[in-house]
């Protein structure tokens, strides 16, 4: 009895929250003037909608853009991140205690007090409308730095003291010793900081005006907010489904590393 | 990484940075041309399609007639606005020689920036000017300090458009023309299609999202219509005719509390899909509804209702655009003649046919070059008729913020009905006086 | 065993953290510092810095937008950390035993979570439209009433708190599993013996035990909440009537439209002092000492 309800929790759980995105894939190809009705299915399945999104606005390339952005930003923050976590987690070194209250400290201020001076700062160094003023600020990540610190706390010492012995220098170990060791925790922060990056909306559309460089998320914000659609639903929710695809793509990809490390590093934060 | 050195350097330019390039001297040495040498202009015109292939004709016919001065044509950086995209260029000293897609409300702020050319101080401007555009609308686009930085190039009135197929269903024969007029007309489009006890069409419908532009179209334009021609400033002061606003506001209040405008955001063209009977809009929507409008759809345009008790020649909004020439610039003289030239007569004849948008031009209507547009072209007629009664937004500072001021009285006294459209129109005007003071 | 002689210790410590202080320094001191300065300047970017002391935060004491941008936050928190927690609770509790295909739901419920809020929002749109929208569609269908979800001041800011839920709830289901996966089982089996029942056995073990996880997402939640943007900005543009106005919309608004840097920044920085008080406040009243 106790199971029969449990199920039908579980599955009504899954029609609210999955519902809605089989909603909108099942509209994005319905005719426009179907798209109010009820029925979900299309009478017919049309590409239309599709095709206004890829003739009114260059989505291909504000996809390029933010994979350009966002997979750089995210190799940074592991790469730069993993050697300051390093450093963190197995060197001796003075100061290092203030540098991770440090690092704590960056992450309770929150954006809104900086967006503005940064907004200057990247207009200062003439890199609005280019990918530079998304990538170079958010090159570091402290969050990445905090799960990967924790990974790498867990590891044995004696493992370090040994390739010591063997004459490796530190830039060795941590790269050959160390990260295939920590693949779980890398997975984890690199899916948080990509995630991250990728839907991220309010710092492009303050740095980026011209559509040449806007991100993904942004172009379709815009087409949504502003007239692009010429006035339809169907190629809004097309745009919207087409931000939604590779993102839903690489999480089912790396769903299973992901919850379960979550899982265990989450409650510590 | 930075040497410790360079960063201190860096970070203490870094506020003057910009101050530097902000107080930069606006006008760089005219280059001297020789005989026989080509001056290259940059020209920015506007994003969409129609104003695209304008330009592109435009500079062909340029570039035959004058090969001594060869202008090149792109599009403005297509992007949020095409004001932040040009202020970010003034900052950046990345202007083209010219552009015609100037909103004349961004001009104070281009002023400021020392980014535009002072047009007034080429000999022929008066005469050129006189010729083209009537003395009081000109005189609506003259800078505070007296000299002239942009020429009137084209206006899109704002008028209101109808379905004829509606309008008969509801049998309105007459089509309305005062407040009282659109009112009784307005009851008879709302209907409940299919009986289900929730009106299915209704007479209009404007977005109720207090964004700041939304507002042009409905209570700024009503209201230089029922001022007869007024705007919010005179001569740089707070000057609203506040018996008008109260009268715009309590039109909006009557059509929400009869629900005659539905409450809602459609995210697809109501007025397409037969949801509603009018729309406020332009000449541009001549176009679009043409490619886009299903089968059998018939419309036009007749001009916005005005308060009963209104006599006089309809005014309404035009939303301008209009052309500068860049500070920045190297060859004054020659983007003059090229900006005269985008304003003849018979640029303004490409102007109407490729765009159906109104030149900003006398006569239009009895001059015989444009008889034939108007003969194949009956519905830009009304537009043409009203072009230079519109008005636009006054070149002040911080307009953006006023609008939005006035978009929120909007959305308390007419959608909301939270107090009186006097409350309403008292409260705008407080703090359109309080921004203009905080920002000045 | 310390094989690593202190002295090159260090050296290797400072190179591999030196990129990441560099660019801390860069983009994250710098800019707090000159946020501190801005506040005490107007600006508009195009003309130079004018200094006007404390006007900035005299004109933020007189502007009620501003202090409706809080309640609206307020109200925000208030309806959506309670739902959270409940919506997600129960779900984990249900996902926390031997039922077959557990991955699966697992999977669907975060999958709102990893979508941004750009295609939660066009969605909901429709969704939430007053006449035109598809649970209202069905509402009238079933013979109910319309709801004004986006076009009513009450209804608004209520109807983002719903959608937020939605979008996150998968996140803090996960959470509450690792959190409960986490009490030890003998603890119940000690109440089992003494005879307790369900009721008791949630109150008395599970709830205290799941405290630390509690904290985690009232403090995500609230940081959230706070970070509202993208959703007010496409659903309402902040009305009605400012009732969906958030902290980071005025500030948006002020900085980029209306070109008020300095008003900004200030703005941005009592914010900031607002979540930090709220943070810490919650920390103090919802934390319990778990042994």
């Amino acid at each position: 009895m106790k199971k029969i309800f449990a199920y039908s929790a579980l599955v009504l759980g899954t029609v609210v929250f999955a519902y809605p995105f089989v909603w909108m894939l099942m509209a994005s190809f319905k005719p426009e003037l179907e798209i109010g009705a009820l029925n979900p299915l299309p009478s017919r399945w049309t590409w239309d909608s599709f095709a206004l999104v890829f003739t009114a606005i260059p989505i291909g390339r504000a996809f390029l853009n933010s994979v350009l952005v966002t997979v750089t930003v995210t190799a940074s923050a592991l790469i730069f991140g993993s050697m300051a976590a390093y450093a963190l987690a197995k060197l001796q070194w003075r100061g290092r205690d203030v540098v991770f209250n440090l690092i704590l400290f960056t992450m309770m201020v929150p954006f809104l007090v900086m967006l503005i001076p940064l907004y200057t700062l990247v207009v200062g160094f003439g890199w609005t409308d280019s990918p530079a003023g998304l990538i170079v600020p958010f090159m570091m990540n402290a969050t990445a730095v905090l799960i990967l610190r924790q990974s790498f706390v867990t590891i044995p010492q004696d493992i370090l003291d040994a390739a010591r012995i063997d004459g490796c220098g530190e830039g060795r170990i941590l790269f050959s010793v160390v990260w295939p060791l920590s693949v779980p925790a890398l997975v984890t922060a690199g899916i948080i900081v990509f995630i991250g990056n990728w839907n991220e909306v309010l710092w492009p559309l303050v740095v980026i005006r011209s559509e040449h460089w806007m991100t993904m998320p942004q172009m379709v914000t815009l087409f949504a907010v502003g007239g692009g659609a010429e006035g339809k639903l169907g190629p809004q929710l097309a745009a919207a489904l087409l931000l939604g695809v590779p993102v839903i793509g690489a999480y089912l990809f790396f769903q299973r590393h992901f919850i379960s490390s979550l899982a265990s590093t989450g409650l510590k934060g | 990484m930075m040497a410790a050195h360079r960063r201190n350097i860096l970070l203490a330019l870094q506020g003057a940075c910009v101050l530097l390039i902000a107080s930069c001297d606006p006008a760089p040495p005219v280059e001297v041309m020789g005989e026989g040498d080509v001056v290259h202009l940059t020209y920015w015109c506007a994003q969409n399609p129609q104003e695209r292939a304008l330009a592109t004709q435009l500079v062909e016919t340029w570039n035959a007639a004058n090969p001594d001065v060869q202008v090149q044509v792109q599009p403005l950086p297509a992007g949020q606005s095409s004001e932040e995209v040009l202020i970010a260029a003034i900052v950046a000293g990345t202007t083209p020689d010219l552009s015609s897609n100037i909103w004349p409300g961004i001009i104070s702020d281009f002023i400021r920036a020392d980014g535009v050319y002072p047009l007034s101080s080429f000999p022929d401007f008066d005469s050129l000017m006189m010729s083209r555009v009537p003395a009081d609308l000109l005189a609506r686009f003259r800078a505070p300090d007296g000299i002239y930085y942009q020429i009137p190039w084209k206006t899109n009135p704002i008028m209101l458009l109808y379905n004829q197929q509606l309008f008969r269903e509801a049998g309105i024969e007459q089509l309305p023309r005062t407040y009282s007029e659109f009112m009784a007309a307005a009851a008879r489009l709302t209907r409940d299609l299919d009986g289900d006890g929730h009106m299915d069409q209704w007479a209009g419908y404007r977005r109720t999202h207090p964004i700041w532009h939304e507002r042009r179209f409905d209570y700024y334009a009503l209201y230089i219509g029922a001022s007869g021609g007024k705007t919010l400033f005179d001569e740089g002061q707070v000057r609203i005719d506040t018996a008008a606003s109260t009268k715009v506001f309590s039109f909006f209040r009557d059509v929400y509390a009869h629900h005659y405008f539905p409450l809602t955001t459609f995210q697809t063209s109501p007025i397409l899909s037969g949801k509603v009977a009018t729309e406020f809009t332009g000449p541009w929507q001549i176009g679009w509804l043409d490619e886009n409008a299903p089968p059998g759809f018939e419309y036009g345009f007749t001009p916005l209702p005005v308060p009963d008790d209104y006599e006089g020649p309809a005014y309404t909004f035009g939303d301008y655009k209009n052309i500068v020439i860049f500070s920045n610039t190297r060859h004054p003289e020659e983007a003059w003649r090229f900006a005269k030239f985008l304003v003849s007569r018979e640029a303004d004849l490409q102007l109407l046919e490729t765009t159906k948008q109104i030149p900003v031009r006398q006569g239009l209507l009895t001059d015989s070059l444009y008889a034939g547009f108007f003969a194949r072209n009956p519905k830009v007629r009304p537009f043409a008729e009203v072009a230079l009664y519109t008005r636009g937004e006054d070149g002040v500072s911080s307009l953006q913020e006023i609008l939005d001021a006035i978009a929120q009285q909007f959305e308390a006294a007419a959608v909301y009905r939270v107090y009186s459209p006097e409350e309403a129109t008292r409260r705008a005007l407080a703090r359109i006086r309080l921004i203009h003071e905080w920002n000045s | 065993m310390e094989l690593l002689s202190p002295k090159s210790g260090n050296r290797a410590g400072y190179l591999f953290v030196a990129p990441y202080l560099l660019h801390l320094l860069l983009f994250f001191g710098y800019p707090l510092l000159f946020a501190v300065v801005l506040v005490f300047n107007r600006w508009d970017i195009v003309t130079p810095m004018e200094f006007v002391g404390l006007k900035n935060f005299g004109r933020m004491i007189h502007d009620d937008l501003f202090f409706r941008a809080i309640l609206n936050t307020g109200l925000f928190l208030v309806i959506h950390i309670p739902l959270q927690i409940i919506v997600a609770l129960f779900f984990a509790e249900l996902l926390n035993s031997k039922l077959k295909g557990r991955t699966f739901f697992r999977t669907v419920y975060f999958l709102p979570v990893v979508v941004s809020g750009v295609v939660v929002t066009i969605l909901f749109q429709q969704l939430f439209a007053f006449d035109t929208g598809f649970i209202n569609n069905v509402l009238s269908a079933l013979g109910g009433e319309r709801v004004p979800w986006l076009v009513s001041p009450q209804w608004a800011m209520p109807s983002i708190a719903l959608m937020a839920t939605w979008k996150n709830a998968g996140l803090y289901v996960i959470l509450f599993l690792a959190g409960l996966q986490n009490i030890p089982a003998s603890l119940y089996e000690v109440s089992d013996i003494e005879g307790a029942g369900t009721w008791r056995k949630w109150w008395h073990i599970t709830l205290p035990m799941l405290n630390p996880t509690v904290v985690t997402v009232v403090l995500l939640s609230t940081i959230g909440g706070f970070s509202l943007f993208i959703e007010p900005y496409v659903l309402t543009g902040g009305g009605p009537l400012n009732s969906t106005l958030s902290g980071l919309l005025y500030i948006y608004n002020q900085a980029f439209y209306f070109n008020h840097m300095g008003y900004a920044a200030a703005l941005g920085l009592c914010f900031a002092l607002i979540i930090l008080g709220v943070v810490l406040l919650q920390r103090r009243f919802v934390e319990t000492d778990v042994y």
